[in-house]
């Protein structure tokens, strides 16, 4: 499996998605050795039973990050030409997103091993500035990707059917497997009380917590735009923002203007133990994306037993039910927001019964079945594979 | 974030400057950015506040390199 990213090095969902389903193919009998970047303070090498996480250092500087990724995937290259030289070529070579295409393509034909791709996300949906030519090129490793590929998966349905669109793909080639959630991480107990000072919040305030990278996808303006009419009925309350980007520091000027930086907490990158505590001590958790192929974070909130307020975008939509296990609001509407973040405050009956309903549907979501669905995918693309 | 330090965070990740073995001047950057090295320096104290960089001092220099945090956060438009 190749991953620009995997624990600790997360940028977004895609390093969960990997590390759940590499541990999970490991767990049901697997081999699976993962090629990734290396990152501070971890191992270059490590092994767990079957499971095999190799970090790459990129030895060569380089002048762009879109030439960055090419030359990163040079040395994903050669990692995988070394571990065939070790361990036997595999039986399949998985990439995910356009960022190991190139590795995961010169890989399969000099082993002569079928190739699944995985979409997480796709340029054009992701991309303000799709016209730009760093994002043509994007697009074109994304075609390439899924065009080379025996089979490909996306993470939600929507966006299954934007990848069948843009990249006009037989629909039999793409199989829609959804990520998962360790439901075990959030059975333990946690001490609301130390973890709600921990962030700051006082006594008798609800908490709103909001998780992500600090960028314009993840809608965390209209959050904080909407905190001022939501403190209008709520008035003790507190908002936690988790996660960092290169948003970070216009957030905090928003919120200063919005005149609610006082009672918002931007906490930065956290643990997964931080996170998970959070949760489980907030009152809600929203997800206000303006674009969303999956959400993994709606899922952990609703592991978590936290009511989940989202975004009707891509498969935030497919994940939550309207009224009965969360509530979907429009993206880009901080009034929208407002209105459903203060319905959960206020009406802690509904909020139950989202939980309770939330809580039994996120049980579907487990990474073993994910791992048991994407095995089928291999071994369909096992047996349509001809090398000439 | 404005666009000086987006490119300092990426032009760090993508040149290498990732531990403090290859760590990099001021100056180095200020050129390969075409900004004068002042204007670095300010937007550097930023980041290292931030915590997205950090400076070790060498050959009588100062050199700066990505914290786990600046990695993150000059990949989070890609993901």
């Amino acid at each position: 499996m190749l991953s620009w990213e995997y624990p600790p090095r997360i940028i977004g969902g895609l390093a969960r998605h990997v590390e759940g389903l590499s541990k999970s193919l490991a767990a049901i009998g697997n081999e699976v050795h993962v090629v990734t970047l290396d990152f501070p303070g971890t191992q270059l090498e490590e092994r767990t039973g079957s499971l095999f996480i190799h970090r790459v250092k990129v030895e060569v500087p380089a002048p762009t990050f879109h030439s960055w990724v090419l030359l990163f995937n040079h040395f994903f290259e050669k990692r995988v030409g070394q571990l065939a030289n070790e361990f036997g070529a595999p039986d399949i070579l998985h990439i995910h997103d356009w960022l190991t295409v190139s590795a995961g393509v010169a890989s399969k034909h000099l082993l002569r091993v079928p190739l699944v791709m995985t979409f997480h996300s796709t340029e054009s949906s992701r991309s303000s500035s799709s016209s730009s030519p760093e994002s043509a090129m994007v697009q074109g490793l994304e075609w390439w990707g899924s065009y080379e590929a025996a089979s490909v998966i996306a993470v939600s349905g929507w966006m299954g059917s934007e990848v069948v669109a843009q990249f006009k793909l037989p629909p039999g080639k793409v199989q829609e497997i959804p990520n998962g959630v360790d439901v075990e991480k959030f059975s333990k107990p946690v001490n609301v009380e130390a973890t709600r000072s921990k962030w700051k919040v006082l006594p008798g305030e609800r908490l709103i917590t909001a998780v992500g990278r600090l960028t314009s996808q993840k809608g965390f303006d209209d959050l904080i735009r909407a905190y001022p009419e939501i403190r209008q009925s709520i008035p003790s309350s507190r908002l936690l923002v988790m996660g960092d980007g290169y948003m970070r520091s216009e957030l905090e000027s928003l919120a200063e203007t919005e005149r609610v930086r006082g009672t918002t907490t931007f906490a930065g990158f956290v643990s997964d133990a931080d996170l998970i505590d959070a949760i489980k001590s907030s009152d809600v958790v929203a997800v206000p994306s303006r674009f969303e192929p999956f959400g993994i974070i709606a899922l952990e909130a609703m592991a978590g037993g936290a009511p989940v307020v989202v975004s009707r975008v891509g498969g935030l939509a497919e994940i939550v039910e309207d009224g009965v296990d969360g509530l979907e609001v429009d993206p880009n509407s901080p009034s929208s927001l407002a209105k459903a973040a203060v319905r959960l405050l206020s009406d802690q009956e509904l909020a139950s019964r989202l939980t309770a309903r939330a809580k039994e549907k996120v049980k579907a979501y487990n990474w073993q079945a994910s791992a048991l669905k994407t095995l089928d995918v291999y071994q369909s693309a096992i047996k349509v594979t001809r090398f000439e | 974030m404005s666009e000086l330090p987006k490119r300092i965070l990426s032009l760090l990740m993508v040149g290498g400057a990732q531990s403090p073995e290859k760590a990099v001047t001021i100056e180095e950057l200020g050129t390969k950015l075409s900004a004068p090295p002042e204007a670095v320096s300010t937007e550097l104290n930023e980041l290292i506040v931030g915590g997205y960089v950090q400076l070790i001092m060498g050959e009588g220099q100062a050199r700066a390199y990505l914290t786990g945090t600046g990695i993150i956060t000059a990949s989070s438009t890609y993901s």
